[in-house]
């Protein structure tokens, strides 16, 4: 849908944020111990940060939370039963960064390809997205080399955009229609100085990254017609402690794993997530495991993450610029220094 | 959702996460960006450190064994059995002993002590961990005076020149290995002395690769090479340092070679120099004669006492450090102070209103061989002793054991009453992570069923020997720890109760280094011509927070399963000598027995050393004796 666009004065915020708070469980940035940002319920508009860095743990947790449970199987006599547990709470995810819309799209789309995954999708549907665009890129971002922000044309529920005195608001879908109708009269039509405002705050933050940039096109080149010698990667892999932070970090990595938890006498079969980078992720129960060396499973993380055969399928790469994994990274082994490096066909030379 | 901040349980690095609570159920795991030591950094470990807590095999309630039944009752009764059990081997003039924890808070291993000295009225109190890392706190007392003063994780990613004795710090202590890894990336000179071609050593600029147990040799070389006419000069602390004189003496035999006059060059010219040094394997006092070496070296070389430079001991588990300081071994009071320091005793006596035992206590291995009954505060001696199935045999002819844990381990399945207590994700309290510095838990939900948190259940016990103090809090026992320990003194202040605010032990006076320094003796012979060794002094698979987590356990389990008879591995080289191929059969020979058992070919190996993993060590249980290393040989079987 076309967007529709509004304004609203700063002080009117706390009144919108209080009408969202009667209809649903907002979740934002908030302030937590050591200056960390973490995205938490809130119960009050005062709590909502409005000048940060992104929270380091990403909001996919809200999609696909880390402990998840997906049904539950009691006993029935001889028999089992087996029920699904759908989570169809109203949510609101206020002030969540651009990155992460493209994050949660890129879940979404997953969750939808058959056979399409109705637990989370369920989840998905029932999560507004009311992004806040980014006037000043984060420090280790790079976002604009994956299309992902600064700020946004499209994907989000509301794009706000810090004006000074005033937020822009961009409605993109019907969700974010229905998230600003009960506070209708606190939104009025932007004037054209407004929205060329927001056009000029865009190309300037464009023209703002820090240092981090990651040239995908020509490491896609590579990768995918097989130009990635097998000593990069195992150059590579020394660097890494096989954390799995990068992947579990990530917007965009879902891979999970099962377990039944015995809870009351019932079993409730719960999603969890996991790391392609982990030595048992690939691990068979014959003993055999695929991708035993470090090397190899680096090497396939990255296919997945920045091949054309993926990108053909998902229609971006496997990555929404957000720095975090520059940040968790337990050793030297992230997006753009692996990138630089399979460009490159060089590492730490 | 809810994200209660804690501190990492796992290794001794000591970050700091946020534990996710939905509902009532601990979900997941959230780095912490600000958190100084982790800085939004964590291991595998630390990403899943919520899943045992949710997923393990838990203790809900008390449980006693009344001949030979199992039965659930209520905490009073339990607490009244166990007490009474206790007092009756006491009367009848039979020993009792406790084993607190480095997996325990400090607060839970003071009262561990309190409850031995003043209660039971034995020093017969100690850990399992403490027999691995007891030998290298002692050689580093022996030269400084003390084994506490440490660089710290973040001062080491700005290292000129790291020197690692390498125990796969990769794995033991991720955190660390990363600080190593950003030195070498900012073009620090990384020098890994041990055995195998591991993650560090092939990041290092000179790997000097040694047998096990020999790395005493290499340490002696080093001191050789800073002592060359060459440097000699450069080395103005060490005049200042006691046995000085001797030490040249000692050492003036020894030849160096190329590298290890490089490597001592890049020690001595490094404006900032790091020492690492986890517990080693050696016979006999080998591993404290290693220890006092290495830290001779940081002495003399002017690293110790310099901002940025220094030691850093690599303890295993995340609250060794603390575990020690609470005086939870044999010859030492709270502050990690000897037993027989005058001042310390009639502090102890004063505070806690008891005279104290002067008898020397039993460590942990022979406590397990002579007492009659035994509390066990979480931990777990089959699972961390070098000896490892041999103590569940030790434990069966125990009259009275009585385990307090969150889990159920070995040690739980052999006891005779079971206290269940809240894990670390339950809990208040503090650890004291390898730095030094005192960290928080902090409970982010209820324990499950009827278990309570352990300083609760130790209060009570202390008060049914009475030592009857009511503690309202953690933090109580915190501000008696403060009294206690002199180096924990100041720490009340600096500790608020909110967030991880974390404060350091303090330096006790700095006293004259004394240098030392001796050969190793050989360990091989003619008859006995290699090394069988333990790869590392540390099963995580056993431990329960590993064991119980479902992502954690996967590579534990899958090995158990792929090599149900263990293995040891040797280099290509050795096996095409006894003409066995990966899978086939060595029978090892040495002094104490002898066994047969599967070979794994290992690349990275010189010839004559054999590796076996430390999870596997029950396997050739009968040639290892009661160390972790000895000379061996080895025949196709």
């Amino acid at each position: 849908m076309q967007p529709t666009v509004y304004t609203i004065e700063k002080p009117d915020i706390t009144k919108w944020l209080e009408s969202l708070l009667e209809s649903a469980e907002v979740i934002a940035p908030v302030a937590e111990h050591y200056g960390d940002v973490v995205f938490s319920t809130i119960t009050s508009p005062a709590q909502v940060l409005w000048d940060f860095e992104n929270a380091l743990h990403p909001p996919k947790q809200f999609v696909l939370p880390q402990t998840d449970p997906i049904v539950v199987i009691k006993r029935n006599g001889q028999r089992h039963e087996v029920e699904p547990i759908y989570d169809d709470t109203r949510r609101i995810l206020f002030n969540v960064r651009n990155c992460d819309v493209k994050g949660i799209a890129f879940l979404t789309r997953m969750q939808e390809m058959e056979p399409a995954d109705a637990s989370s999708l369920r989840r998905a549907n029932s999560l507004t997205l009311i992004s806040l665009a980014c006037n000043t890129p984060c420090p280790l971002g790079f976002c604009v080399c994956t299309d992902s922000g600064p700020f946004l044309n499209g994907g989000y529920d509301i794009q706000l955009t810090d004006l000074g005195g005033k937020y822009l608001a961009e409605v993109g879908s019907e969700k974010g229609e229905a998230a600003v109708s009960p506070a209708a009269r606190l939104f009025r039509a932007p004037t054209e100085a407004e929205v060329a405002e927001r056009k000029k705050l865009e190309t300037a933050a464009r023209n703002r990254f820090g240092q981090e940039t990651c040239h995908f096109a020509s490491a896609m080149r590579r990768i995918s017609t097989g130009r990635v010698q097998d000593s990069l990667w195992e150059k590579i892999s020394d660097w890494c402690l096989e954390c799995g932070g990068c992947s579990l970090i990530c917007p965009t990595c879902y891979c999970f794993s099962v377990r039944d938890l015995a809870r009351d006498g019932n079993w409730i079969r719960c999603r969890i997530w996991d790391s392609c980078q982990y030595t048992a992720f690939t691990l068979e129960a014959s003993g055999h495991n695929p991708h035993e060396q470090r090397k190899d499973r680096i090497k396939r993380r990255f296919f997945h993450k920045v091949s054309a055969q993926y990108y053909m399928r998902d229609g971006m790469v496997g990555c929404v610029g957000c720095g975090r994994c520059v940040k968790v990274c337990l050793g030297a082994a992230d997006m753009p220094a692996v990138v630089a490096a399979i460009r490159k066909g060089k590492w730490h030379e | 959702m809810l994200a209660v901040p804690t501190t990492c349980p796992f290794c001794a690095c000591g970050c700091g996460f946020y534990l996710q609570v939905n509902k009532g159920e601990l979900v997941g795991v959230a780095p912490s960006e600000g958190h100084p030591v982790s800085r939004g950094r964590l291991c595998a470990r630390g990403w899943s450190a919520h899943e045992a807590p949710l997923w393990g095999a838990r203790l809900r309630q008390p449980l006693v064994n009344r001949n030979g039944k199992v039965e659930s009752v209520s905490w009073v009764e339990a607490l009244d059995h166990v007490a009474g059990r206790i007092k009756e081997l006491i009367e009848a003039g039979k020993s009792v002993g406790v084993l607190g924890s480095p997996r325990a808070t400090n607060e839970e291993n003071y009262l561990a002590g309190k409850l031995a000295r003043a209660g039971l009225q034995t020093n017969n109190v100690d850990f399992s961990y403490h027999s691995i890392c007891r030998p290298l706190i002692a050689g580093v007392e022996e030269v400084i005076g003390e084994y506490g003063r440490s660089i710290s994780l973040n001062d080491l990613e700005s290292s000129e020149t790291i020197l690692l004795i390498e125990g796969e710090l990769a794995r033991t202590h991720p955190r660390a290995a990363f600080s190593v890894m950003k030195a070498v990336e900012k073009g620090a000179r990384l020098i890994a002395i041990g055995p195998t071609r591991t993650q560090m050593a092939r990041l290092a600029s000179l790997h000097l690769q040694t047998a096990p147990g020999s790395e005493g040799k290499v340490i002696n070389g080093l001191l050789a090479g800073v002592l060359h006419p060459s440097l000699e000069d450069q080395i103005s602390a060490a005049v200042w340092c006691g046995g000085y004189e001797e030490l040249r003496r000692d050492l003036a035999g020894i030849k160096t070679t190329e590298e290890i006059r490089q490597a001592a060059e890049w020690i001595v010219r490094a404006k900032r120099a790091a020492f690492l040094m986890p517990p080693t394997s050696g016979q006999g006092d080998q591993p404290r004669k290693d220890a006092a070496a290495f830290a001779t070296l940081a002495a003399i070389t002017g690293h110790l006492g310099r901002p940025g430079s220094g030691l850093l001991l690599l303890l295993g588990r995340s609250n060794v450090r603390g575990a020690c300081d609470m005086g939870v071994a044999p010859d030492r009071l709270p502050g990690y102070q000897p037993i027989r320091d005058g001042r310390s005793q009639q502090r102890l006596q004063e505070l806690w209103g008891k005279k104290l035992p002067s008898a020397l206590g039993l460590d942990a291995e022979s406590l397990l061989q002579s007492v009659s009954g035994l509390i066990v505060l979480a931990d777990d001696p089959p699972s961390v002793l070098p000896m490892g199935q041999r103590a569940v045999a030790a434990m069966e002819r125990i009259e009275f054991i009585v385990a307090l844990d969150a889990f159920v381990t070995p040690t739980v399945s052999a006891a005779h009453a079971v206290l269940p207590i809240a894990s670390f994700a339950e809990t208040e309290g503090t650890i004291t992570n390898m730095e030094g510095r005192i960290q928080r838990f902090h409970a982010a939900n209820d324990p499950p069923g009827e278990a309570r948190a352990g300083w609760q259940v130790l209060a009570e016990l202390c008060a049914r020997f009475d030592v009857g103090v009511s503690y309202g809090s953690a933090a109580d026992i915190l501000r008696e720890i403060a009294q206690a320990a002199p180096r924990y003194a100041a720490m009340g202040q600096r500790m608020s109760d909110d967030g991880w605010n974390e404060a350091y032990v303090e330096d006790s006076a700095r006293g004259k280094l004394m240098l030392h320094a001796t050969e190793p003796a050989a360990l091989t012979s003619a008859e006995y011509p290699g090394v069988l060794a333990c790869d590392r002094a540390i099963d995580w698979g056993r431990d329960p927070l590993v064991l119980f987590s479902p992502t954690l356990s996967r590579d534990y389990q899958s090995q158990q399963r792929l090599f149900p008879k263990g293995f040891v591995g040797m280099c290509r080289q050795d096996a095409d000598k006894l003409g066995v191929s990966a899978g086939g059969q060595v029978k090892l020979t040495s002094a104490h027995g002898d066994t047969v058992v599967p070979v794994q070919i290992n690349t990275d190996l010189k010839p004559g050393v054999l590796l076996v993993p430390y999870a596997f060590r029950d396997h050739v249980g009968k040639v290892l004796g009661t160390g972790s290393l000895v000379a061996v040989e080895a025949a196709r079987a």
